[in-house]
């Protein structure tokens, strides 16, 4: 009885209800609520029909919200890499209306020099307004709008996002809002590449994928221990080479190797003032520094229980060991505390330190390799 | 319930007290049975109407507190005992305070006269019905009381209002049942049920007819057009939808309630919702025989009755059962039948709503009464009467001749009168062209 | 249950007693109600009190077992003349009423006690009451169908009675409509846009009509 025809999108319905005689429209009304009311009992999961019922019962069973739904920001890291998309460029902080993002940039301990990530990243959740500004402004596609709703809590202070919290990857990303990443997948992750070859070290990892900074550390490390060697080789004729892209432990060697040269030619001793809590990078450049020093004062040919050169990751750790602990010892030698600040900033300067390093560095190492050897 | 007592008491535990203790304690444990069954069924009837009339707009009703949503009335309850009452201070705070009394308490009465099974009705009046509806024409003072008490002028004329709908559809109501008691020639509401034991024709008026419990007045022209004009003054008297404008949410504030909070509006929404269980309780025991069904008559023929004081208990408690179960069904299917009406209805206006009631209602319920002596005549009256000639047919010729004449004067009157509705009605909507250019002096 | 007591054939003394304790309450909540109707400041209140009145005389009728005039007093004088009382108060804007007590009310008292008095205290000296109640044969108690009674009362000996009251009421629903009724024309009467442009379109065609007719007579 009812036709239904199609223009282009529209769609008519041609109910042909007869002449209406006297009391006969109540009673098709009364018909039409009685269909309603007999086919509300089964659930209707198509809303182009009209029967069933429509309640969505909550908490049970949710809306699905639409991709481009926006409640609450989040950082993505990649799934592989395990890199933050984040470069710490503030422009979401800058464009934030309520200002409730806090941005610190991360700096490379040994240079100083702003690295593109950040080290902590603070959203006040409870003031975010859900705009997507900064998701709209990130030039990186690091920070974008998730769809959680279900935030209510009787703990003001835990809406206080760090950035650990607020780490979320891409898959879980792709899975929320898989169209709005697929436009911008490749630009985010080409920069990302661009961004991971300027961080230093695990700057840069997502704090919670901890086998990824071990391993990082790992490989790291041996790329120290097989640095240095091409370094030295490379040392004499390196001054002069073309800065090409350098890494940023193939920097730190160069400076290093530049302290060292500078310790030589300093002559005036600086007031011994040891540098304190060396880093591990710190430690390696004082390391190489005393390995410069020992073969540019002893001769090119150093005593083979002197030459770390050839020392196993584990006596190179333990070398470096050695030198934190003699740091540490120079340190405590002293009486006045300096601080880490003017440590490092005048270690550099400070020669006659570096050397008093490094000599108690190779003692702790010949005595290392004698330890070893006697074990 | 005084004959089982009696039973109880004096035969079983032979203790042999004088009967006005048993009378007694007879009204005592009625009327503690009745003040909960009461509040009770409002409780369940709003829990009722929810879940119905969401499922009728494509959605569920309150299902969260309790399975089901069983315990949302209690929560309402709750919720509407700790709501602060608040009382303007220009209202006249005696009668503000008593409105709502005087609106709930009739409704309790009209309890007392409801039989609820087979000899289980807690005042058995000779004159039940006339009762039930003077107690329910108090309440309209009442509405009256809580709109002028409220010095609001909406409130008062949202009571105006109420009252003359509730005053003014009793008359449709009252005249309709008249019809049934010139057929049954009493008023008491016990005999009413009695009457409509039978098959589709009730044994009273054909007594070869065997009793199955299903001769309701329903089934009879004149039943039927009464229950029609019956269950639409019902509405009305409820206001309920179609009828609802004294309490719905979009019009004129809340009415009559508009000034009481808290317990108050409680109270007023609880009288409502009384009403409206007692109104279709009268409907389904006065046109579809209350708790006559089939069974009920021959399980109470053996029970302990006051004709038959040695029968079995076991046959009252069955039969009671029963009966129950027979006419809350029939109660409920009407309460659902009114959810319904209200789900699928748009509003009167005040002004269509009175004439509605006074030009469509009260001269079809005044045929009715006609009909329904002309009836009385062709099958009870004889020679003595005056109407010799249908002396000489059977019973079952008679209860036909006054099928067929009432079924065609009700049918005429209807079509008759609802066409000079409709056209009184269009009349109304239509301005003459010389009326309009009085009206605005436009040549 | 006073009367589901009478109708057992006891004879029981105290019963007596407890139908003139219920009778002596009654009387003092009638002429109780009847008295604040005439004092009240509020002449809402008043209405309201002689409701109470009226409940108070539908009690005292179902003491003298007349089941049916009880509940028809409830149902018109309640259900209905107090309804048309209150919105006869309500519609007429009645100020705040003072106590319409004059200086010397005691004197005004104590005559129509004394009038009053003066008629009542021969009837009440020289009849002959029926105290103590008759104890006659207590046959089976009375069928309490009053309305049978009077309905063949109505048709039978009452039957001028009956139709003068009809007329009566059917005169005075006349009057009331004939009171009521205004015509239409007559009613002020704001036009709704649905009805002004229906007039203006009923305009534009008589003029259409006027102005084709002047063309064909030209």
């Amino acid at each position: 009885m009812t036709t239904e025809t199609q223009h282009g999108s529209v769609i008519v319905m041609d109910r042909r209800r007869g002449k209406l005689r006297a009391g006969q429209g109540l009673l098709q009304g009364l018909r039409v609520v009685w269909d309603h009311w007999a086919g509300s009992f089964r659930k209707n999961d198509n809303f182009s029909k009209i029967h069933g019922t429509f309640t969505v019962e909550y908490p049970e069973e949710r809306l699905p919200m639409p991709q481009a739904y926006r409640n609450m920001p989040v950082l993505l890291f990649d799934d592989e890499s395990g890199h933050e998309l984040c470069t710490g460029c503030y422009q979401c902080q800058r464009i934030c209306p309520p200002q409730v993002i806090h941005i610190t940039q991360a700096k490379d301990p040994v240079t100083g020099k702003m690295v593109p990530a950040a080290t902590e990243f603070i959203i006040e959740y409870d003031a975010c307004m859900s705009c997507g500004f900064c998701a709209e402004v990130c030039p990186f596609d690091s920070i974008k709008m998730d769809h959680v709703y279900e935030l209510s809590t009787a703990n003001r202070a835990a809406l206080t996002m760090r950035k650990a919290q607020l780490n979320r990857s891409i898959s879980y990303y792709t899975g929320i809002a898989p169209g709005l990443w697929a436009e911008v997948q490749a630009g985010a992750m080409k920069k990302l590449q661009g961004s991971i070859k300027r961080r230093p070290d695990v700057i840069g990892l997502a704090a919670s994928l901890t086998e990824k900074i071990k391993a990082r550390r790992l490989e790291l490390a041996a790329a120290a221990a097989a640095a240095p060697a091409a370094a030295a080789v490379s040392a004499p004729a390196a001054p002069a080479a073309p800065a090409a892209k350098l890494t940023p432990e193939e920097k730190a060697a160069k400076l290093a190797a530049m302290k060292a040269a500078n310790a030589n030619k300093g002559a005036a001793p600086a007031p011994a003032e040891a540098p304190v809590a060396l880093s591990p990078a710190d430690a390696k450049a004082a390391k190489l520094a005393a390995i410069k020093a020992a073969n540019a004062n002893k001769g090119a040919a150093p005593a083979p229980a002197e030459a770390p050169v050839a020392l196993s990751p584990a006596d190179a750790k333990a070398a470096k060991l050695a030198a934190i602990k003699a740091a540490n010892a120079a340190k405590q030698a002293e009486a006045a505390p300096v601080s880490v600040e003017t440590a490092v900033a005048t270690a550099p300067l400070d020669a006659k330190a570096a050397r008093l390093a490094a000599i108690k560095a190779a003692n702790a190492a010949k005595l290392a390799a004698e330890q070893g050897n006697n074990e | 319930m005084q004959d089982v007592v009696n039973q109880v008491i004096n035969t079983s535990f032979g203790w042999g007290w004088p009967s006005w203790a048993i009378a007694l304690i007879g009204y005592l444990i009625v009327a503690a049975l009745l003040f909960g069954i009461a509040p009770f069924q409002m409780l369940f009837l709003t829990l009722y109407e929810r879940r119905a009339i969401a499922r009728m707009q494509d959605r569920i009703g309150p299902n969260r507190v309790g399975p089901e949503g069983m315990f949302q009335p209690l929560a309402d309850g709750v919720k509407i005992f700790t709501k602060e009452d608040i009382v303007p201070t220009a209202a006249d705070q005696w009668v503000h305070f008593i409105a709502p009394c005087v609106v709930v308490a009739p409704t309790m009465f009209m309890f007392a006269v409801l039989p609820w099974g087979p000899g289980m009705v807690p005042v058995d009046m000779n004159l039940g019905l006339l009762f039930f509806f003077a107690i329910s024409s108090v309440s309209a003072v009442g509405l009256m009381m809580a709109g002028w008490a409220s010095s609001n002028k909406f409130a008062l004329v949202g009571a105006m209002r109420a009252v003359a709908q509730m005053v003014s559809y009793e008359i449709p109501a009252v005249l309709s049942l008249l019809a049934i008691v010139l057929v049954t020639g009493s008023l008491s509401i016990v005999e009413l049920i009695n009457y409509q034991g039978g098959l589709f024709i009730s044994t009273r008026d054909v007594a070869s007819v065997p009793d199955w419990g299903l001769g309701w007045f329903i089934f009879s022209p004149v039943g039927f057009l009464a229950f029609i004009a019956f269950f639409i003054a019902a509405l009305a008297e409820g206001e309920r939808t179609p009828f609802d404008i004294p309490e719905a949410d979009s019009e004129i504030v809340a009415g009559y309630m508009t000034e009481y909070s808290g317990m108050k509006f409680g109270l007023f929404y609880l009288a409502q919702y009384v009403l409206n269980f007692l109104l279709c309780a009268i409907t389904s025991i006065i046109f579809f025989g209350g708790w006559q069904g089939p069974g009920v008559g021959w399980l109470y023929a053996q029970a302990i009755t006051p004709v038959n004081p040695q029968g079995g208990w076991v046959f009252n408690v069955l039969a009671g059962v029963l009966g129950v179960f027979y006419f809350l069904t029939k109660t409920y299917g009407f309460f659902f039948v009114m959810v319904w009406i209200r789900g699928a209805y748009a509003r009167l206006r005040i002004d269509q709503l009175m004439d509605f009631g006074w030009k469509f209602l009260i001269p079809l319920t005044l045929v009715n009464i006609f009909s329904a002596a002309i009836w009385v005549g062709l099958t009870k009256w004889g020679a003595a009467d005056g109407l010799a000639f249908v002396e000489g047919w059977s019973p079952l010729v008679r209860w036909a001749a006054a099928f067929g004449v009432t079924l065609a004067l009700n049918l005429g009157a209807y079509l008759f009168l609802a066409r000079i509705f409709a056209q009184s009605q269009d009349e109304r909507a239509r301005q003459d062209d010389d009326v309009l250019e009085q009206l605005t002096n436009v040549a | 249950m006073a009367l589901i007591l009478l109708r057992r054939p006891y004879g029981w003394e105290p019963m007596d007693l407890l139908i003139q304790i219920i009778f002596g309450l009654l009387a003092a909540l009638i002429i109780g109600a009847a008295m604040m109707v005439v004092t009240v400041r509020n002449v809402i209140h008043a209405a309201l009190w002689l409701i109470a009145s009226f409940f108070a005389v539908a009690a005292l009728y179902l003491t003298l077992e007349a089941e049916f005039i009880a509940i028809v007093q409830v149902l018109v004088y309640v259900g209905a003349i107090s309804i048309l009382i209150l919105f006869a108060i309500m519609l007429t804007r009645s100020s705040e009423g003072e106590r319409l007590l004059t200086k010397h009310w005691w004197a005004a008292a104590l005559i129509s006690l004394g009038l009053f008095g003066a008629v009542l205290l021969p009837t009440l000296i020289g009849h002959t009451w029926n105290i103590p109640l008759p104890t006659g044969p207590v046959d089976a108690p009375e069928t309490l169908s009053g309305v049978e009674d009077i309905g063949r009362g109505f048709v039978n000996e009452f039957v001028i009675h009956f139709e003068v009251a009809g007329i009566l009421l059917t005169v005075a629903l006349i009057g009331a409509i004939v009171i009521a009724f205004e015509e239409r024309s007559r009613r002020r009467h704001v036009l709704t846009l649905s009805e002004e442009h229906i007039l203006r379109q009923r305009q534009q065609a008589t003029a259409e009509r006027v102005s084709a007719v002047a063309d064909a007579a030209d």
